[in-house]
């Protein structure tokens, strides 16, 4: 996936994404990080299609993003977002088999592929026995995977999350990125992200891309990336980075001055 | 289950609206003097009370989809053509128009639904900005429903020649209603019916937000535009035929939702069965009440209506429609 010269600004206000050009690499995962209004979730909604850039262009695929239809493009990639509405009675089985309508046509009926697409999606994120269940009824974390087993029933090599962590506990959050995790590791999904929680984007990432004032500032590895310098500049802190056996690079902000 | 009652509760109120009021048939004699003939009063009955029944039916369940429509595509659970101005701009067009060029009074219905995509375009117009915020597009729609209801009222002093059609689109009279009104309203009636039916997993589908709604590959633009224009559609002929009948877009898609849930694929028949069932008691309710006179269903409807929409915004911030 790659983005060209991309700007984009919501109507009369000032630019919010100046001229971005990068990759992101197949099948791997690359998080999206930066502080509040930086453009970093805007950036992920633009190669979503859910914006409409000024100037540049996204491909996908070898494709051109605003050439592909509606329905092709949601074969191609899946998003889920950071917060969802869904009718009171709306059960974690019919969700999921909305996953399935870039497949589906006015009056077709459910397909023996369509069914297992939505069961190995249910299977993955370990909620084939809360099929019957309404979503409403269901824990924040629970409810979070019912959305990414709708994106997973869309069968796509690449999975966009806007920020699935932020109203999670920490229980749920870990439990959330380790699926990611596995989705890439064990399917091959291509992972596109935006976090808020630098550790976390640091420990399951395998590129990161800082975003600042509209403009990726830094790009590549974590350990390559994150700095104290880098923390300064983006985010106003002091941190230390240190290193533990076990976990790795790990960074903890400890004054707003440096 | 709920659905087998519901039809089986609309068949038989038909057959008892059938019989009763001013001339009264029992059920065999009806049989017998339509299949043979040779029976005034089973004539009357057919020419009179028939068209009126089906055309009461088709309003409810055109009025009531309209309003599950609507409420989808507005993502607003009080959204409902006869609150938001659609009936009454429908009605005024129509008025207007056959009362300049009182010889186009056959394409009637075409120009209700005209004047129903007025008043929907103003609604969007005017609520888009705020991105179709509920409160500001009741509002919105308040105000437009109010500027044609004066306008409609205005048309209804000029007296003359506008008296007859205008009565007739501003308030509901269900009596003399005849075979090539509900020739019109079954039409169209019937296709618009169709059409929702087919696009219930849009419906569905526009419960969630654009953008999610979006990434499943649904053409947001497009699917609000064409569910936008089956549900004026519906809610326009209704009006020409049926004339203007406030809130049972309201009241019966929810109601529906109470009793099998916000999946419109069972919703959208549902309620209309529900809408039509609805209507039809209030007619029935409406001629047989009072042995002199009628109280038109319309007026039945407003008095339910009313406190009902003062109960769905009181309550509005946890409604279900969304």
């Amino acid at each position: 996936m790659e983005i060209k010269e991309l700007s984009f600004a919501y109507k009369h206000r000032a630019p919010i994404i100046n001229g971005i050009t990068t990759e992101f690499q197949k099948g791997k995962i690359t998080t999206i990080i930066g502080p509040n209004g930086s453009g970093k979730s805007t950036l992920l909604g633009l190669m979503a299609r859910n914006y409409i850039p000024q100037a540049g262009k996204i491909i996908v695929e070898g494709r051109q993003l605003q050439q592909l239809k509606a329905k092709e493009l949601a074969k191609l990639l899946a998003v889920v977002h950071q917060q969802n509405e869904a009718p009171y009675d709306l059960t974690v089985e019919r969700l999921v088999a909305y996953g399935r309508l870039p497949y589906r046509h006015m009056f077709s009926q459910e397909t023996e592929e369509d069914r297992e697409a939505i069961d190995w999606a249910l299977e993955v994120t370990k909620l084939a026995k809360l099929r019957r269940q309404r979503l409403h009824e269901l824990s924040g974390g629970q409810k979070q995977r019912a959305w990414i087993a709708m994106a997973l029933a869309q069968k796509t090599s690449v999975l966009f999350l806007d920020e699935p962590t932020t109203y999670l506990d920490i229980f749920y959050q870990i439990e959330l990125l380790e699926l990611v995790k596995e989705l890439n590791e064990t399917y091959g999904l291509t992972i596109v992200m935006v976090l808020h929680d630098v550790n976390q984007a640091v420990r399951y990432s395998d590129e990161i891309k800082v975003v600042k004032d509209g403009s990726i500032i830094a790009e590549g590895a974590p350990e390559d990336v994150m700095t104290v310098e880098l923390m300064k500049q983006v985010y106003d802190v002091k941190a230390i980075i240190r290193r533990d056996e076990e976990t790795g690079m790990y960074i903890v902000p400890i004054a707003v001055k440096a | 289950m709920t659905y087998i009652a519901a039809i089986v509760l609309l068949i038989g109120v038909t057959l008892y609206a059938m019989r009763t009021g001013s001339i009264k048939v029992g059920l065999a004699e009806l049989i017998s003097g339509l299949l043979f003939g040779g029976n005034d009063n089973v004539d009357v009955i057919r020419d009179l009370r028939f068209p009126r029944i089906i055309v009461a039916i088709m309003s409810g369940a055109a009025l009531a989809v309209s309003g599950v429509l609507l409420q989808s595509v507005m993502r607003n659970p009080l959204a409902d053509a006869g609150v938001i101005g659609i009936s009454a701009g429908a009605g005024f067009v129509s008025v207007l128009t056959v009362m300049i060029w009182p010889m186009l009074f056959f394409w009637m219905p075409l120009f209700s639904v005209i004047g129903g995509l007025i008043a929907c375009f103003l609604v969007y117009a005017f609520s888009w900005r705020s991105g179709l915020q509920p409160l500001r597009l009741i509002l919105v729609g308040v105000a437009i429903n109010a500027l044609f209801t004066g306008l409609n009222q205005l048309l209804g002093f000029r007296g003359g020649i506008a008296m007859s059609t205008a009565n007739q689109a501003s308030s509901s009279m269900f009596a003399l209603k005849t075979w090539d009104d509900v020739k019109v309203i079954v039409l169209y009636g019937v296709i618009g019916l169709i059409a929702a039916f087919a696009l219930s997993t849009w419906c569905n589908l526009l419960a969630l937000q654009d953008r999610t709604a979006g990434n499943l590959g649904l053409n947001v633009m497009r699917a609000r535009v064409i569910v936008s224009f089956v549900a004026v559609l519906l809610a326009s002929v209704a009006t020409a035929i049926g004339g203007l009948i406030a809130f049972v877009g309201l009241l019966v898609p929810h109601i529906s939702r109470q009793l099998i849930g916000t999946d419109h694929r069972l919703l959208i028949p549902f309620s209309a069965i529900m809408g039509g069932l609805l209507i039809l008691i209030a007619d029935t309710v409406g001629r047989t009440l009072l042995t002199q006179t009628e109280i038109p269903a319309s007026v039945i409807m407003t008095i339910i209506g009313g406190p009902f929409l003062i109960f769905m915004l009181m309550r509005s911030d946890r409604v279900h429609g969304n």
